[in-house]
């Protein structure tokens, strides 16, 4: 069939209806007025489920008949078209000129009216969009007569989307369908305005009437879904469901059902109130024959038979799935649970975070008597030993598995025989032992040996790998898998002395190389034969720089990754060890590159971005974070907008399941406590970018409602609970939360391999940090209110004071004193003693930066209630501002000299130090300025108010001392960072290669890599992998590492320097007569 | 070791193991739940003992008369769990669905034409080149269209391959 030239294509086209008078109804799948314009629309349009090829032939039929329509709202088709063709080619000034004609003739239109408003807000001009479509809406309104068609309404409904008012779309469709009340287009018009404002309650009376109008099916299930989403995702009772169970019985009674989709909502509406007898009984029915994959429906039939009890029948069941599916691992998982009479796992499916799924199966301690208990095993194991019989296919891993998975089951019992546990791990070495997955498939089982127990399966396992004569890549693989074993067992890393450590890294490293050759005709694209032992290698070595402190190591750590991505660059495992480990060294405009080249984008930004994202917050790298943060708010705030359109589109295709599951991610996400970071961190960034300037920054506040909304968010957040949709699985062991990274503390031994994310702790720590920041915005607009408030207050002795502000400041003050611990008047008493030589307990580098920044706005506070005339006894300051000067100026210079100017020295002391820059020392900025604007009118006030200045000297010396302080403080930090850049390269690179040249400690891998390049030949490699060999070197990575630590500094220096130039400017408005 | 089950959106949040191989594309939201919304049991994914997520595949069926097929829109393992034949497992399971429950014709997917190891592979699960599609990525690289023929194209009619190429605007379907 051609396309038309203005038909919709086959792709949108959804559903199509013949009445019996040959009318058609059609539904489009990007449902667009667009389309529906060009053809007549509909007055009384059905959508029935039909046939692909069904629906070709009524679309012939429809093409015939469609030109013989001509109407769009009323509006001759060939008069609406060109305004579509103009917004279609983005030419909006010609659409709005064809709309005006249009306009000129109906001025009474409100599909034209409509069409005005869709223009003027593609225009950029949604003010304007606005007032015109409410004018359409008032037509609407007030003529009766008017026709009322889904075209018009969903004209206004997108325009008003977009605008951000999607009750007023609702109110167009309620009214219609008030005045048409038996039209169904117009209902399910209403009821996608309900799934978009997500009015569970309202979708479910809209879809009642529309089933009680044609009683078809799928309005019943809109309802049934409606009603299930009340219960789950609102505040719905649960029993609600019996509702709906009620209502799908009746239906069922007298029509029958027939989408699977359809049977799956009665079943989990069923389970969901535990009548797990009365759904077998419906899926054992002649219902039961809609699922069509029988696998998926014995899976139902086993766990619904589990959950009544029934144990026998459901094993039954699974062990029937196994058979045809022998490698279905959780179905074996099943299978041995309902053996045991253990319902355990299925609890637990309800309980746990589907995101974080736990590693290990629970079980419950068993019930049974000993001889139950121990029959039960031997049905299994006898089961399994079939399988593993009947399989062929030396691939499949799951009965082999499982037997390990009954000596467990027999263990956690205290019953386990470990000798027979060791054998059957070392069978399944012999059998799959060459698998990247071995280590991660027998983590669970090696973990309840004793470790007398671990030392002797590893004795036996190196043993039969050294017997093993198997083809090199598999040979190559158990030598992995022995590594990984080994450390598994032994938790290698925190037990193994120093020099084993070294020697177990250039064992790997050399096993990498030696192994170059079997990858040398793999496609570049294709992962290498051993890849895996340079992460290995990577890990040992930091575990040896966490052990000594020797930063050789990291370097070397480093070269290890940077070699391998020289070989193959697309390996993304040692682009996140490599990212965390530049990071840790401070080269994070290097680590910021790696993380662009995992090319991480759309969904995997909620999982990936916190490898990246809390570094680069504490970083002067603003660019970079400004990407970070917008990219993945658009792309959340896209979703958000989006979901329900989704959400409709799963209706109208019948996947009601699919409903369920939209709503509900979409809270989740909605509830993503990186979301939230990113949404508090956002305007807090922009605040920093603007310090320097004043009137700037009270742009963004006035941008940001003066922060008003985000304390809202900070009043909301303690009540909220959050989600954490991070895999934590990506990021590398010395780090298994962006709040933790063991390199920072001292060595001690830890258990990292199993691991399992803490989200409790996690909850409460995050929520107490959005809650405090969120305060920001508004502290720093008060702050500034309140200083400017105080000269004023100050001039006209008896002039209106701003107590709003300074009531609002006290009490934001006393709420940040209490995240931090204090009563206002307490934590008033820490800041007093901050400058006093000997560091408060309470104050420590995770807290400084707030403890300074409650410093700033206290002192903006006092300004404004009467502290300033009581200034102190040495200076002209008042006090707290005194004391705030000197803090920062005593935390600044403190870090400065703690940091010699070495490439290689640490660099989490540089992170705070830029923090207090571009924090406290930000704030306080910004309240110096609001203050100098204040007492320095501009010349224009000059003549009426001209005394300001010389009335408020106190204050006028005040700024003058602050201001030389800080600039002092800045040139200090100034001359710091030159230090960086004064030595050569060559020098710098010297540095770091030398910690490598030593007879013992770092540098042993980096010895035999240079052995090893000069060893080869292209013959051996191949031409790729040779060339990349002989171009590569370890000085370019050191290169890179002091070029993007060199580089963070610049972007550092040259924010110190705007923030010197404003100071050097404030010094001269000051002298100035 | 493999439990395939239907994908759901919480898989979103755990496939990045899979999605950052370089050959993978992470699409927009709208993209996984349009064909979440309307092919579900086109969008499945494997997984492992201690729930780790292996691989997926993504599809859909659509077409009309004898162009009526299933197409292959991902398939994609994890590193980790490569060599083990899990694409086959998840092409076939596409593939039943379409012959079986949907009575396709064929099954079709396209793939860059620099691949080669992907190639090699379909070629091995049975697929022929149909057809080259000129500029097919991005408008820079060229596409070829494989095809499988399943039972209800007795003769084999819709994997006799195309003389010439094509371009992408030539194509029927999205």
């Amino acid at each position: 069939m051609k396309p038309l030239p203005y038909g919709p294509s086959k792709q949108e086209l959804m559903v199509v209806r013949v009445f019996e008078d040959h009318r058609i109804a059609l539904i489009f799948q990007n449902y667009s007025p667009k389309k529906m314009s060009r053809f007549s629309p509909f007055s009384h349009l059905c959508v029935l489920c039909v046939s692909e090829e069904a629906e070709n032939n009524a679309l012939s039929l429809w093409i015939g008949m469609a030109s013989k329509f001509g109407l769009a709202g009323g509006i001759p088709e060939r008069k609406v078209r060109p305004i579509w063709d103009a917004i279609d080619s983005r030419q909006f000034k010609n659409a709005l000129k064809h709309v005006t004609t249009l306009l000129s003739k109906h001025p009474n239109s409100p599909y034209a009216l409509a069409l005005k408003a869709l223009v003027l807000e593609r225009m950029g001009k949604p003010d304007e969009a606005l007032s015109v479509s409410l004018n359409a809406k008032q037509l609407l309104y007030a003529n009766d007569s008017l026709l009322m068609d889904d075209l018009t309404l969903s004209s206004l409904q997108i325009v008003f989307q977009r605008l951000d008012h999607l009750d007023l779309a609702t109110a167009c469709y309620e009214h219609a369908c008030s005045k048409f009340p038996n039209n169904l287009e117009l209902m399910m018009g209403l009821f996608n305005c309900y799934v978009r404002e997500y009015s569970f309650v309202k979708q479910q009376q809209t879809a009642i009437k529309m089933y009680k109008l044609v009683g078809e099916e799928r309005f019943l299930l809109w309802a049934v879904c409606s009603i299930q989403l009340q219960v789950l995702c609102g505040n719905g009772e649960d029993k609600l469901l019996f509702l709906a169970e009620g209502l799908l019985k009746k239906h069922v009674a007298s029509h029958s059902l027939h989408e699977p989709e359809a049977l799956m909502i009665y079943i989990s509406i069923l389970e969901r109130q535990s009548k797990f007898g009365d759904a077998l009984e419906i899926l054992s029915g002649k219902l039961g024959s809609l699922l069509m994959i029988e696998v998926d429906k014995l899976r139902l039939q086993g766990r619904l038979l589990a959950q009544a009890g029934d144990y026998t029948a459901a094993a039954d069941v699974f062990q029937k799935i196994l058979e045809s599916c022998p490698d279905d691992w959780e179905c074996f998982l099943h299978y041995l649970g309902c053996l045991l009479e253990d319902g355990s796992i299925w609890c637990d499916e309800a309980v746990n975070d589907p995101v974080h799924p736990p590693k290990f199966v629970n079980c419950k301690v068993s019930h049974l008597t000993d001889e139950e208990f121990d029959s039960r095993l031997s049905t299994a194991s006898a089961f399994i030993q079939k399988l593993q019989a009947d399989t062929s296919n030396n691939l499949i891993r799951c009965p082999y598995l499982a037997t390990l998975e009954i000596e467990r089951r027999k263990h956690l019992c205290g019953k386990g025989d470990d000798d027979h546990l060791i054998d059957d791990i070392v069978k399944y070495f012999c059998r799959f032992g060459h698998l990247a997955c071995f280590t991660s498939d027998v983590e669970m089982f090696v973990d309840v040996l004793t470790t007398d127990k671990k030392t002797e399966l590893l004795e036996k396992l190196m043993k039969t790998s050294g017997t093993s004569s198997a083809a090199p890549t598999k040979k190559l693989g158990l030598s992995i898998s022995l590594f990984k074993i080994k450390q598994l067992l032994l938790g290698d890393m925190f037990k193994s002395s120093t020099s084993d450590l070294e020697l177990s890294c250039v064992q790997m490293f050399e096993m990498y190389c030696k192994n170059l050759p079997l990858s040398k005709d793999l496609d570049p694209q294709e992962g290498m034969h051993g890849e895996e032992l340079l992460s290995m290698t990577c890990n040992i070595l930091v575990q040896l720089f966490w052990r000594t402190k020797n930063v050789g190591y990291l370097v070397e750590a480093i070269i290890v990754l940077e070699f391998g991505l020289a070989i193959r660059r697309y390996v993304s495992q040692y682009k996140i060890l490599l990212l965390h480990l530049y990071s840790h060294c401070g080269a994070l405009s290097v680590a910021h590159e790696w993380y662009k080249s995992l090319d991480v984008k759309n969904i995997l930004m909620e999982s990936i971005l916190h490898n990246i994202l809390p570094q680069m917050l504490v970083s002067p790298l603003w660019t970079g974070l400004n990407n970070l943060l917008k990219d993945y708010l658009k792309f959340m705030d896209d979703h958000f907008r989006e979901s329900a359109d989704l959400t409709f589109l799963a209706y109208r295709h019948r996947n009601y399941s699919k409903v369920i599951e939209f709503v509900q991610f979409k809270d989740r996400l909605q509830h993503s406590s990186q979301y939230l970071v990113a949404r508090v961190e956002t305007p807090i960034l922009q605040l920093k970018q603007n310090a320097d300037n004043i009137e700037e920054e009270e742009g963004i506040l006035q941008g940001l409602k003066c922060g008003i909304h985000f304390l809202e968010l900070s009043n909301e957040i303690g009540s909220k609970s959050l989600t954490f949709n991070e895999d934590l699985q990506t990021r590398p062991w010395w780090t298994p939360t962006s709040e933790k990274n063991y390199l920072l503390g001292p060595f001690e031994g830890i258990s990292y391999y199993p691991r399992e994310p803490l989200t409790e702790d996690r909850d409460t720590s995050l929520k107490r940090v959005i809650e405090k920041k969120s305060l920001l915005p508004r502290l720093i607009y008060l702050s500034v209110q309140s200083a400017s408030a105080s000269i004023k207050e100050h001039v006209e002795v008896n002039g209106s004071v701003t107590p709003d502000i300074t009531l609002e400041l006290k009490l934001l003050l006393e709420r940040y004193a209490q995240l931090l611990g204090f009563s206002l008047s307490e934590a008033t008493e820490v800041v007093m003693g901050l400058p006093n030589g000997e560091r408060s307990s309470v104050v420590s580098d995770s807290n400084l930066i707030d403890w300074l920044n409650f410093t700033v706005f206290l002192n903006a506070w006092r300004l404004s209630s009467h502290e300033l005339v009581q200034s102190d006894v040495n200076g002209c300051r008042p006090r707290i501002w005194d004391i705030l000067d000197t803090s920062l100026e005593k935390y600044i210079l403190e870090k400065v000299r703690s940091m010699e100017p070495q490439v290689c020295s640490p660099w989490s002391n540089i992170e705070l130090l830029i923090q207090l820059v571009t924090e406290p020392l930000a704030w306080h900025g910004l309240v110096i300025q609001s203050c100098l604007r204040s007492c320095l009118p501009s010349s224009k006030k000059k003549k009426k108010s001209g005394s300001a200045y010389q009335s408020s000297s106190n204050l006028a010396h005040a700024i003058t001392d602050s201001v030389r302080h800080l600039s002092h403080v800045l040139e200090d930090v100034m001359k710091w960072i030159k230090e960086w850049n004064r030595r050569p390269e060559d020098e710098n690179l010297e540095s770091i290669l030398i910690l490598l040249r030593n007879n013992e400690g770092p540098g042993q891998v980096l010895h035999n890599l240079e052995t090893f390049i000069s060893s080869m030949n292209d013959a051996e490699l191949g031409d790729r992998i040779f060339h990349s060999l002989k171009s590569w070197s370890p000085a370019d990575v050191a290169r890179k590492m002091m070029t993007g630590k060199l580089k963070v500094l610049m972007e550092f220096s040259a924010i110190c320097e705007s923030k010197f130039k404003l100071l050097q400017s404030m010094k001269q408005q000051v002298a100035q007569p | 070791m493999t439990t395939i089950r239907r994908f759901c959106c919480n898989d979103l949040l755990r496939f990045a193991s899979v999605n950052l191989d370089h050959l993978t594309e992470t699409f927009n939201m709208s993209f996984y739940m349009t064909y979440l919304a309307r092919w579900p049991d086109y969008f499945h994914v494997a997984q492992a003992p201690g729930n780790r997520i292996m691989g997926y595949i993504m599809g859909k069926v659509e077409g009309q008369g004898e162009s009526w097929h299933g197409h292959v829109t991902a398939v994609t393992v994890a590193p980790e769990y490569r060599r083990q034949q899990l694409a086959k497992k998840l092409m076939n399971l596409l593939e039943d669905i379409s012959d079986n429950i949907d009575k396709a014709y064929f099954v079709d997917l396209f793939v860059r034409a620099s691949n080669a190891p992907a190639i090699k592979m379909y070629e091995k699960l049975g697929y022929v080149i149909y057809r080259r599609v000129l500029r097919y990525y991005s408008g820079e690289e060229d596409g070829l269209d494989m095809r499988k023929a399943l039972s209800r194209d007795v003769e084999k009619k819709s994997i006799i391959p195309l003389k010439r190429p094509v371009t992408p605007d030539e194509l029927e379907y999205d």
